[in-house]
């Protein structure tokens, strides 16, 4: 049944030639993507690919080019060099046929306007949209729809530009940290009205410095750093190459250094660390020599209570960061 | 497969390029009649004024020109609203569009062509108000001008002759990117209406000056089908401004305004 809408569309969007290629089944597709501002290379040769029907999540510190690399997947500017398709077509041509929907980060509104008559303003400016009222329903605009914007609450203004976002229908939502500024209860909201658009098949890719946020809502995490893509992965590939912290209660007569040494694993530069009775050892090297350390501590009767703890998100994203 | 599917079915019919031009016009026109201060200061002011100073004052039956004095006021305001329009319309657009409202709209299949076209459309439909307004007070108060044409060309060479100063509220915006600049360009706009011998008949040394300021070409040019260039000073000398000087001085100022716009945009290069 889709297939057969799919095919209908793409006869009226004569760039799109061979329907259901490999090309068409990727909403986002980037080969060596470089933005440089002057000598600043703000992207610096990124490669990424977001099936259709993925929620991506785009993590990384201020400066590490999601923006940038944002801006260029909605068309607002262009690739210094390589090859950046969004559905199989230019950015600026998905954009145009109403496939791609973002909502931005702040401003972008007209103060004077009401919540109602921005969404017609804009939708008179689409190919095709969505009857409004059916909008303004699905991003929970009701109560609002003929408040000025001026008046509207931080929170409120980003569920309009959700509402705007939704107005074409589109296949792939850009989100650029959507939720900046909202408080904890908008934030809830926010999600659980994205949720509903994400299980209607929706391909989201969202830029945010919530950590939480991330790997409650992604199927996939990509983390920036420098322009570049530093990693990618769902949170458990994330922190799989991660420190594990093993703790327990020291039992045994020798030093925990010296254990560690005998054993031939590599802990940070600061050793074990101790606090009250526990001794707690970072393991960098991965899960087997965290095992072989559990396995000798129990043992030998080196130590008691063990306890290991693979590294949160947080963790990993503070090492991108450092 | 659940994914990504259009349902074409609750989508609206397609919308061409004419029709998405003339929905944002209209659209952006509604607004632009709806604020109400901007409103005031494009029509109501320039009719106050034109009352004041023309239909009010003691020698408006006095002839001028193919004319009376009341005639020659009711043109002049009409040009001073005509450019208030222009200039806050186009510097608005443009703080607009660097503020974000730009990025929005660059969402749409709307081009950045059409934005422009579909702003100085607006920017034309809002100067006929103060015109059109002043031009009917004008006649209800008793502004001659021999023959229905020359209301018709006049109105015609307001229009025309305010459209340069779009270019005037488009620098301003773009020098100083905030409405309190397109604010305070429109504001300068009565300095240079005082100088282009539009509020007050002008003479001496102040006329000489005012010749070359950027509201003087304009307004002879509006009332070209009334005076012919003459220009009438307090102490009732009469002396007469050249057309190809009109519309030198026009190009001339034109060609300024729209210097620094490039000079401006040049300045704030990458986004």
């Amino acid at each position: 049944m889709s297939s057969t809408q799919q095919t209908t569309q793409q006869t009226s969007a004569p760039e799109t030639s061979a329907p259901d290629t490999a090309g068409s089944d990727l909403a986002v597709s980037a080969a060596n993507v470089q933005k440089h501002f002057g000598k600043v290379r703000a992207v610096d040769g990124v490669d990424l690919t977001v099936p259709r029907g993925e929620v991506m999540a785009l993590l990384g510190p201020n400066g590490a080019g999601k923006t940038t690399f944002l801006d260029m997947v909605l068309g607002f500017t262009r690739p210094s060099s390589g090859a950046l398709e969004v559905f199989g077509g230019s950015p600026r041509r998905a954009v145009a046929d109403g496939r791609v929907g973002a909502v931005l980060q702040t401003g972008a509104l007209l103060e004077d306007l009401t919540v109602a008559q921005t969404l017609r303003y804009v939708a008179g400016c689409h190919r095709r949209h969505l009857p409004v009222t059916d909008v303004i329903e699905r991003a929970q605009l009701g109560p609002l729809a003929s408040r000025p914007v001026k008046k509207c609450s931080g929170g409120e203004k980003q569920r309009l530009r959700f509402g705007l976002a939704l107005l074409t229908d589109p296949e792939l939502l850009v989100l650029d940290e959507p939720t900046a500024g909202m408080d904890v209860g908008a934030r809830a909201e926010f999600w659980d009205a994205m949720h509903a658009e994400a299980d209607r098949g929706r391909t989201v890719v969202f830029a945010t410095h919530y950590l939480q946020e991330a790997a409650d809502f992604a199927d996939r995490i990509v983390l920036m750093r420098q322009g570049r893509i530093h990693t990618s992965g769902t949170v458990h590939e994330l922190t799989e190459g991660a420190p594990r912290t093993v703790s327990c209660r020291w039992a045994g007569s020798g030093s925990p250094a010296e254990v560690a040494a005998r054993l031939g694993i590599a802990l940070p530069d600061d050793g074990p660390a101790a606090s009250g009775d526990r001794v707690a050892f970072s393991v960098i090297d991965g899960p087997e020599a965290s095992d072989r350390l559990v396995a000798a501590l129990l043992t030998e009767g080196l130590g008691h209570d063990v306890e290991v703890e693979r590294a949160t998100l947080d963790r990993v994203f503070l090492d991108l960061t450092a | 497969m659940t994914a990504a599917t259009r349902s074409d079915a609750a989508l609206s019919s397609p919308r061409g390029p004419g029709a998405r031009l003339a929905s944002f016009v209209g659209h952006d026109l509604i607004r632009q009649l709806k604020l109400v201060e901007s409103v005031f200061f494009i029509a109501v002011l320039p009719t106050a004024l034109f009352l004041m100073f023309g239909a009010l004052a003691e020698w408006g039956d006095a002839q001028v020109g193919n004319g009376n004095m009341v005639a020659h006021t009711m043109l002049s305001m009409a040009l001073y609203g005509a450019v208030t329009a222009t200039t806050a319309i186009a510097g608005s657009a443009a703080v607009e569009r660097q503020l974000g409202w730009g990025r929005q709209l660059s969402l749409t299949a709307l081009s950045g062509t059409a934005y422009m076209l579909g702003k100085a459309i607006v920017a034309v439909c809002v100067a006929v108000l103060p015109v059109a307004l002043i031009y009917a007070v004008g006649a209800a108060t008793g502004a001659e001008l021999d023959g229905a044409w020359r209301w018709a060309a006049s109105a015609g060479l307001t229009l025309l002759a305010a459209v340069p100063f779009a270019f005037y509220g488009l620098a301003a915006a773009l020098l100083f990117r905030s409405e309190a600049a397109v604010g305070a360009a429109s504001g300068m706009l009565v300095v240079f209406s005082f100088l282009g011998n539009l509020f007050m008949p002008l003479n001496g040394l102040l006329l000489d000056i005012g010749r070359f300021t950027p509201l003087y070409g304009p307004g002879v040019l509006a009332r070209w089908p009334m005076m012919e260039g003459k220009v009438v000073a307090t102490d009732g000398s009469v002396t007469t401004d050249p057309l190809w000087a009109a519309v030198l001085s026009v190009t001339v100022w034109t060609l300024v305004f729209l210097g620094i716009c490039l000079l401006a945009n040049r300045r704030r290069t990458s986004r």
